[in-house]
């Protein structure tokens, strides 16, 4: 059970990472960080994006409920 | 100000953006408590307490700091928007080094996009590492060198792969919540976060002070809202330099023959040399924990010992931090704004300062003005990350004594940024905002 959670949390971390990854990053440089100039971005999200949009947050929540799994297992 | 609220809420546009940021912002704190699974929660709030009451925490001040207190309870965002900085610092420094990333920054969007696109990639390294790092610490029990307890429920292996795997997906997911902000709500998503974690700790703080002492109470708050006052009136100062365009002609188009000016912040630097300097302060600290023999330590180690560890409101180490502040703003201003190529585009445009010839003579007038603002600059944000430090032996306050310099700074800056911004929005449809 706890190792079978384990996995998936594991596999739900590394597809994560990746999906993240093949974001565009639309944050600034670090001169932007702390009061920098405006940064102001137009151009609507492409349909790959939107899609990718999509997979990130269907994985997030799989991460999430997989956290909250095995720490519920886990509680001694 | 309240009806400039109201109105900015009562634009459908502006309210979205407003809302869908609170809501990342929610989720960054829910992920902040959240407790990585194989993290002794019961245990780990004795050690916190425990640690709280001595000033252990100092050791991790700044990390500390940015995570909100989210690294000290091990939680999935223990990490927090530190690697993402540390990750965005390093690139800006290799940028003065490597020819290619230079290459890179010259190219204008495109290549700025594949510098974003490597620091991403950074940040998931040092994520890798930071976590193994914090979870190793953990695990022998030097995260909390006072406490017994055992801080995580397994010693295997195992478990601990898993832990470092989900802070490292932790770290990207608030890197995505991040690029969320910046592209669909207000204000730049990384400095938003940043804000939030310094933020969070504010009334905890405060209610620590008020249970101790309550005079000191009142006169922290009355230093608090003086030291806000000055850095809101710093930050804001600029010296304005006059260009003028010459008028040219482009087939039958008129181009040019307005004049503007450009803005020499005071503090050009902003955050960063203060974020500088800790970390480079905290790293003799690190070696002396690292490689030194505690039993019979030599002279070097001692000194470090005495000077530069837990207690650090002497005079030694006030001079150095005080210093390195000052130096890195010089450094940071020279990275940031490079006055020949400032000349240059001007030059290319068609613009000069009234006065003065253009190309050298105007790269060495920008330089000679830079150099001489920098200079109160740098004393003020070392005058002001000295204030936490100061109050730390006066009054009894801990590390992220919540007036301190770094976060006063943060607060300040990305508050007024983000405010501006909304503006901005705001003024797109009615003239009148909230700063007049």
């Amino acid at each position: 059970m706890i190792i079978g959670i384990s996995i998936a949390l594991m596999l739900a971390s590394a597809i994560m990472i990746l999906l993240v990854l093949l974001h565009k990053g639309k944050g600034g440089g670090l001169s932007d960080l702390f009061g920098g100039g405006f940064s102001s971005s137009f151009g609507s999200s492409s349909v790959v994006e939107r899609n990718l949009d999509r997979l990130t947050i269907i994985t997030g929540v799989v991460w999430f409920v997989c956290i909250i799994a095995l720490g519920l297992v886990l509680k001694p | 100000m309240l009806t400039a609220i109201t109105r900015a809420f009562r634009t459908p546009d502006l309210r979205n953006k407003m809302l869908f940021t609170l809501g990342i912002i929610a989720l960054f704190r829910l992920g902040s408590f959240l407790p990585t699974p194989g993290v002794h929660v019961s245990n780990i709030q004795k050690c916190l307490a425990q640690g709280l009451s001595s000033d252990a925490a100092g050791v991790y001040g700044l990390i500390n700091l940015f995570s909100g207190g989210a690294l000290l309870q091990l939680s999935v965002f223990a990490l927090g928007i530190m690697p993402y900085i540390t990750a965005s610092i390093i690139l800006q420094l290799l940028t003065v080094v490597i020819p290619r990333l230079e290459a890179l920054k010259k190219e204008g969007q495109a290549g700025t996009a594949k510098i974003t696109q490597y620091t991403r990639y950074l940040t998931i390294g040092l994520a890798v590492l930071q976590s193994t790092a914090f979870i190793a610490l953990a695990r022998s029990g030097q995260m909390f060198p006072q406490c017994q307890e055992e801080v995580l429920l397994s010693q295997d292996i195992f478990p601990l792969i898993v832990m470092v795997l989900t802070m490292t997906a932790g770290t990207s997911v608030i890197m995505w919540l991040g690029e969320l902000i910046t592209d669909r709500g207000i204000g730049n998503g990384m400095s938003i976060l940043i804000f939030t974690q310094v933020v969070a700790v504010f009334p905890q703080e405060l209610a620590r002070i008020f249970r101790s002492n309550t005079f000191g109470f009142a006169v922290v708050m009355v230093v608090g809202v003086a030291i806000i006052a000055a850095v809101v009136f710093v930050e804001q100062a600029q010296r304005r330099i006059p260009v003028q365009y010459a008028k040219r002609m482009v087939g039958r188009r008129m181009y040019g023959g307005t004049s503007t000016y450009i803005p020499l912040k005071v503090n050009q630097a902003g955050i960063i040399p203060v974020i500088f300097a800790s970390s480079l302060l905290y790293l003799p600290q690190l070696a002396a924990t690292l490689f030194g023999n505690t039993t019979n330590p030599n002279e070097v180690i001692r000194f470090i010992q005495t000077y530069f560890a837990n207690n650090i409101g002497n005079a030694y180490y006030m001079t150095t931090y005080f210093l390195l502040i000052v130096f890195f703003t010089y450094f940071y201003v020279s990275i940031t704004f490079n006055p020949v190529e400032v000349a240059d585009n001007m030059k290319k445009y068609g613009g000069f300062i009234p006065g003065i010839r253009p190309g050298r003579p105007t790269a060495e007038y920008l330089s000679y003005v830079l150099t001489r603002l920098t200079a109160p600059g740098s004393l003020y944000l070392g005058l002001l990350s000295l204030v936490p430090i100061v109050a730390l032996t006066l009054v009894d306050a801990s590390q992220n004594f919540p007036f301190g310099g770094t976060s006063i700074l943060i607060i300040v800056g990305v508050g007024l940024d983000t405010v501006k911004q909304i503006e901005a929005q705001l003024q797109q449809r009615n003239y009148e905002g909230f700063l007049r």
